[in-house]
């Protein structure tokens, strides 16, 4: 028992028992909601809301009518509980660092390759992440929904996307890192 | 309600198990591009056989059904992919 408690206290677990937590919950996902784990979806769910409201006539097309409708879905719902889930993660091994100096932009290898700046760590996220939530759409998935959960059912789609990231990934790792990759 | 909570509870321990592998960390995406940190794979792939092998013995007893499984456009897909990895790459998703 004591044994365990200790483990959950550790701040980084060997990836094969996370992998096989992140499998279980998949298969529950299945099980008990007859749905797949995802995150991009929630975010076009989310837009196609507030694009609803603003501008009516845009958003009135095919895509956000019956591809992705607009509207509080399971997907925001667990993205809620994502949220949290990262915080007890973090609050569990005392690396949670709210309000403390640096905490928006703590990572050492950031620092060394992009500069210490916060805001330049934020511009880069905000539009990394415009990029990212693109990708998604056009793929039909992220890493968790169409990656891990189409994978853990088989579907082509799933593999596809992981031979292109893993491609990209690295290209654009070998141009940020150059010499020092 | 009751799906709800199951919801919320599933994306608890989703958050969970990414933050306590790490991949809520920027130097561990990107040192997986770099081969210098292979965590994310292992993790990602553990995941992966677990869920497979377990939900595709319960479909052989009869005790699932699968939801739609996500539809093959091969260069929507793969050219997803690419886009997704420069992302990825540059903000450690």
């Amino acid at each position: 028992m004591k044994f365990i408690l200790n483990y959950i206290r550790k701040e980084t677990w060997s990836p094969y028992v996370a992998g096989i937590l992140l499998g279980i919950v998949g298969i529950l996902a299945v099980l008990i909601t007859n749905s797949l784990l995802g995150a991009s979806g929630a975010f076009e769910n989310l837009a196609g809301m507030i694009g609803k409201v603003l501008a009516p006539t845009t958003f009135d097309n095919m895509y956000f009518n019956f591809i992705m409708p607009p509207g509080i879905s399971a997907g925001v719902i667990l993205l809620i509980g994502v949220f949290f889930g990262g915080l007890i993660g973090a609050a569990t091994s005392r690396t949670l660092k709210w309000g403390k100096k640096d905490s928006a932009n703590s990572d050492k290898q950031w620092k060394m390759i992009f500069g210490r700046q916060t805001w330049k760590r934020w511009l880069l996220a905000f539009f990394g992440a415009i990029i990212l939530e693109y990708a998604a759409g056009i793929a039909g998935g992220c890493t968790s929904g169409l990656a891990i959960s189409g994978g853990m059912l088989l579907a082509p789609a799933a593999f596809l996307f992981i031979a292109g990231m893993f491609a990209s990934g690295i290209a654009t790792a070998l141009i940020i890192y150059r010499r020092r990759y | 309600m009751a799906g709800t909570l199951v919801t919320i509870f599933l994306g608890v321990a989703f958050g969970f198990s990414l933050n306590k592998a790490g991949l809520t960390k920027y130097h561990k995406i990107v040192n997986v591009f770099r081969f210098t940190d292979m965590a994310v794979l292992k993790f990602m792939m553990t995941a992966l056989v677990v869920a497979m092998s377990g939900l595709y013995i319960l479909r052989g007893f009869g005790l699932v059904t699968f939801p739609n499984i996500p539809a093959t456009y091969i260069v929507g897909n793969l050219v997803g992919g690419l886009i997704f990895g420069i992302g990825m790459a540059l903000t450690g998703f």
